[in-house]
């Protein structure tokens, strides 16, 4: 029996989500053990990185901040991604901005959001000190310090699920872990390709700005064209930590490729509040990610080695 | 009479080399046919148009997509 697609699709992390794998015919106990082996995974990196519930690794290390907290090893992992990411970055991704999303507005989980206008974040400046024991398993930040990890965690959660489906199935050809539209990828499809990937253009339904050719690695988009909240809807979440405040400068989302799914979300969360100019700098500086830019107005355009489907231009005509 | 035994045993032994090369140099097997890359015109906004090559890989449904995440629920 030829290689088909095995799926599931769940809610969790506060989104749609699904994960997949190549599976022929006499495979699909060992998929569907790799897709439950997915999911399991999904819920624990959200029961430890999750800002919205009071339980998680993540809400007892900000209640107790100024002490060492022994947290889940996703979360001391995740850290280490996100410090990381601050440096690469260059303080465009950081994830010691809780406070100054929590003065914006967004102060719970999305659905409950009510409007009113922001408040100052008296005082509140970036780069918090956050401290890594990953031998003691444990973490520590800054007094008064609050970190949220909404820029990087669905793409770490989602290239933990697919290790826990290599895991689970050491032999599988391929799989595909899709958090929300933040994706981690590897192998070959039932058709024996790489993963085709549609970048959804937000200004138009149903239309691409492009198709990746993916055999592994991490996509996420980042943009400021769905979480809108405040008077008018006029806020937004990516908060730029140089001013505290919704980021001005930046398109209207951003997908980013790279290695690893975290890497990817992080680098789309601080492309999505760069200009063009530095955008383009950024990638320059970080050349094992590449972009897909969709500005306000234009056409959307590629920054990197982008492994997009179309493949060369023939003929341009009048 | 040693003579005739000598010319059956060298036929034989070069049907048998001819045989053994044959053997070796088999014609590989013809490649599974492969889907070939397709041409689409493209009209820009400012209408001009494009011919882009697209990879055989390109063509088909997607398997994902990516896209700034939902609200959540």
């Amino acid at each position: 029996m030829s290689a088909h697609l095995e799926r599931i699709a769940f809610r969790a992390v506060g989104t749609d989500c699904s994960a997949a794998v190549t599976a022929g015919g006499a495979d699909l106990r060992r998929a569907r053990r790799a897709l439950t082996a997915a999911h399991a995974e999904v819920a624990a990196c959200e029961a430890a990185l999750s800002r919205f519930d009071p339980s998680s690794d993540l809400s007892r290390l900000n209640r107790d901040a100024g002490s060492w907290v022994a947290v889940d090893v996703r979360l001391v992992e995740a850290l280490r991604l996100a410090l990381h990411a601050r440096v690469a970055t260059r303080g465009r991704f950081d994830p010691t901005v809780l406070p100054a999303l929590v003065a914006a507005g967004y102060d719970r989980s999305f659905e409950l959001l009510e409007e009113r206008p922001p408040r100052q974040t008296d005082g509140w400046r970036a780069g918090a000190a956050v401290e890594v024991d990953e031998h003691g398993v444990r973490a520590r930040i800054d007094a008064g310090a609050a970190l949220d990890l909404g820029g990087i965690g669905k793409g770490y959660a989602a290239a933990r699920a697919l290790e826990a489906m290599r895991d689970a199935w050491p032999s599988l050809p391929g799989a595909l872990v899709d958090l929300g539209g933040d994706l981690a990828l590897w192998g070959s499809t039932p058709e024996g390709g790489p993963w085709r990937i549609d970048v959804l253009d937000p200004r138009s339904p149903g239309a691409t700005a492009g198709r990746l050719l993916l055999s592994g690695g991490g996509v996420a988009t980042s943009g400021r064209d769905v979480r809108r909240f405040g008077p008018g809807r006029s806020l937004h979440h990516l908060i730029d930590p140089a001013t505290g405040e919704p980021a001005k400068p930046g398109p209207l989302a951003v997908t980013v490729v790279a290695g690893h799914a975290a890497e990817a979300e992080a680098h789309a969360t601080a492309l999505a509040i760069s200009s063009p100019a530095d955008a383009r700098a950024h990638v320059v500086a970080n050349p094992q990610i590449a972009a897909l830019v969709v500005p306000h107005v234009g056409e959307p355009f590629g920054l990197g080695a982008l492994p997009l489907a179309r493949t060369r231009v023939l003929v341009r005509a009048a | 009479m040693q003579r005739i035994w000598s010319v059956v045993l060298s036929v034989w032994a070069m049907l048998a080399i001819v045989a053994v090369l044959a053997w070796s140099h088999r014609p590989a097997p013809a490649p599974p046919p492969q889907a070939a890359a397709r041409t689409i015109v493209v009209q820009t906004p400012n209408g001009k148009r494009q011919f882009v090559v697209v990879q055989p890989a390109a063509l088909g449904a997607s398997h994902a997509t990516t896209q700034t995440s939902g609200v959540p629920r």
